[in-house]
């Protein structure tokens, strides 16, 4: 049951994204992409009720539970910050990315059918990979955020400024502004975690590997942050630091 | 009852011979009256604006009040040509729409007249020259003009250069009013430009000119401060649109100026418009990353592509006041 919710909100995140673009190519906003991206929350919180059910705990164990909690975050903060800020097309351009994340986790073999009961879990470990993972989330759609400004950044530098894509993209400097505020939203919450990943218990020293590895990752965040704050920096590197951080966290926890 | 209209427009008739037929906007009402009592027919309203005098009557024979009011008003076309076109019954009312939508407007698609309009009826409903068969043409014509806008792209896109500025500075910076805009040169274009930018929020404006009186001139004008040419480049570490339209022969912003504020900046957004010719502003300044130049070629080409999406939207607009004017005329 809880890959059918798993398919659903794939199968919605789609029709977001998808549904989305042939609106824009006509020149217009598609007014749907809220309530498909609302269609798309509902399932993921249908399949983490059942999978926590399963777990017995927060299901953070797998690389595929990993995927789908970080599409179910994404997915809350783009709930929280697009009607916030007003970011137009920000659940275009978010809708593809969580159906990229489930559809990984969709893959064969990836997602347990019956996962094994987890026992023996402490307050620490569990805010540890809630708070991480969550905060990817926020991180995540800061890269969303980053795209969205590379994409405007270069209609504008080329003067190609025709098509809807251009009219209902945000401005430079509100894309710039969100794109701050979810770094330190993501900051706020990956402190958290490292935080309680530090306090945890580890039983093996490989799980130590991983939090040298979070700590790497907070620092680099936060030294392209100062370095916004303090010295200034484009948005063009602003964004590309933070499209690329995020691509590179994901691939270094991937392997670690 | 037929209908009536009769007008002139900047199509048709030259400014001196429309503004003998210009009406206050608090006259309207007054000015139906006495169309009424010239003409002698139970409705009419005047619609006046800078470019058109308008009368549009319902009255027994469209053919006899055409001429009594041809008759009334032929004294003030004296020693010009022919200014006015006349349409009846179904076209007086085809006609009145297209103007509600603006397809008659000098700038295609423009909204004001939408307003305009309902202010000339409103007045005239106020000093009961209308009845039954203005206003239900009336109303008909604004619910035509709101759907012509909602469901077309008459009205989008920026003709004109000052508006195209305005729009790519509100696509870079949202609201205008954390924003701060520098003029370099006072001349006319840039006036306008940043009149434009003003009016849509700017925070302040900050003016330079060789000639420093016309600059103080120009920043009293706007509400905003000059300063001495030679002084520009330390301003523009606060600034964040520069208008640039000086009679300079050679270019006057180059790379090395901009990278030479871009720390003190914190290396935020910059929008240069370059208006002048020949160019103010060094092409190779446009490389910068938080640079977006546009000089006058790529504004006149941007109002141009508007322009051009507007004409091509005329034909949907016609297809929905038909499909309107049918339901109306049934």
């Amino acid at each position: 049951m809880d890959r059918w919710f798993l398919i659903a909100a794939t199968f919605l995140a789609l029709m977001a994204g998808a549904g989305g673009l042939a609106v824009l190519r006509h020149g217009r906003r598609s007014q749907w992409t809220a309530w498909w991206m609302i269609g798309v929350f509902l399932c993921q919180l249908g399949y983490l009720g059942i999978r926590g059910e399963m777990r017995a705990a927060c299901p953070l164990r797998s690389i595929a539970e990993i995927a789908v909690f970080l599409a179910w975050s994404l997915t809350l903060f783009y709930l929280l910050v697009g009607p916030m800020y007003r970011i137009s097309l920000l659940g275009v351009f978010t809708a593809p990315l969580v159906a990229l994340f489930q559809g990984f986790a969709l893959l064969p073999g990836k997602l347990a059918a019956n996962p094994e009961r987890i026992t023996g879990t402490t307050h620490w470990g569990e805010t540890h990979a809630a708070m991480s993972v969550l905060a990817y989330g926020a991180l995540a759609l800061a890269a969303v955020a980053g795209v969205m400004f590379l994409v405007l950044d270069r209609q504008l530098k080329e003067h190609h400024l025709k098509g809807g894509l251009f009219r209902f993209l945000p401005p430079v400097r509100e894309l710039l502004v969100s794109l701050e505020r979810l770094l330190w939203l993501g900051m706020f919450l990956l402190t958290i975690g490292l935080i309680a990943g530090i306090l945890m218990p580890h039983e093996n020293p490989g799980a130590w590997k991983h939090v040298f590895v979070a700590t790497g990752v907070w620092s680099a965040y936060i030294a392209l942050m100062v370095v916004k704050r303090v010295r200034g920096i484009t948005g063009r590197r602003f964004s590309l630091g933070a499209v690329a951080l995020f691509v590179l966290s994901l691939v270094v926890f991937a392997f670690v | 009852m037929e209908l009536v209209c009769l007008g002139l427009n900047h199509k048709t008739a030259p400014v001196e011979v429309r503004e003998r037929f210009a009406v206050g906007n608090t006259k309207l009402g007054e000015a139906s009256l006495n169309l009424l009592e010239m003409v002698g027919a139970p409705e009419g309203v005047v619609v006046s604006t800078c470019n058109r005098t308008e009368f549009y009557l319902a009255a027994e024979s469209a053919s006899a009040t055409m001429q009594k009011l041809e008759l009334f008003l032929a004294d003030k076309v004296h020693g010009h040509e022919e200014p006015f076109y006349r349409h009846e019954k179904a076209e007086a009312a085809r006609h009145l729409c297209k103007v509600v939508s603006g397809l008659d407007s000098m700038l295609l698609g423009e909204t004001e007249i939408f307003g305009q309009v309902k202010q000339a009826y409103s007045a005239a409903h106020a000093a009961g020259t209308t009845g039954g068969i203005l206003n239900k043409l009336f109303q008909k014509a604004f619910s035509v003009g709101k759907k012509v806008r909602t469901q077309t792209s008459i009205q989008e896109g920026s003709t004109s250069i000052g508006n195209v500025a305005v729009e790519l500075a509100e696509k870079i910076f949202g609201h205008l009013k954390d924003s701060e805009v520098m003029v370099l040169g006072a001349g006319e274009m840039s006036r306008l430009t940043a009149q434009a930018l003003v009016s849509r929020g700017a925070k302040s404006v900050i003016v330079a000119n060789r000639t420093h009186d016309r600059a103080v001139e120009l920043a009293a004008e706007m509400n905003g401060r000059a300063v001495r040419f030679d002084d520009w480049l330390p301003v523009l570490k606060d600034v964040d649109v520069v208008i640039s339209s000086t009679g300079a022969p050679h270019t006057i912003i180059h790379a090395e100026e901009i990278e030479s504020v871009r720390r003190a900046r914190k290396f935020r957004p910059l929008f240069l418009i370059d208006i002048a010719v020949p160019r103010d502003i060094d092409a190779a300044v446009g490389e910068i990353e938080e640079v977006y130049l546009y000089d006058i070629d790529a504004l006149e080409q941007l109002a141009e592509e508007a322009k051009s999406r507007r004409l091509q939207q005329i034909l949907e607009c016609e297809k929905i006041i038909e499909a309107e004017l049918e339901k109306l005329l049934r």
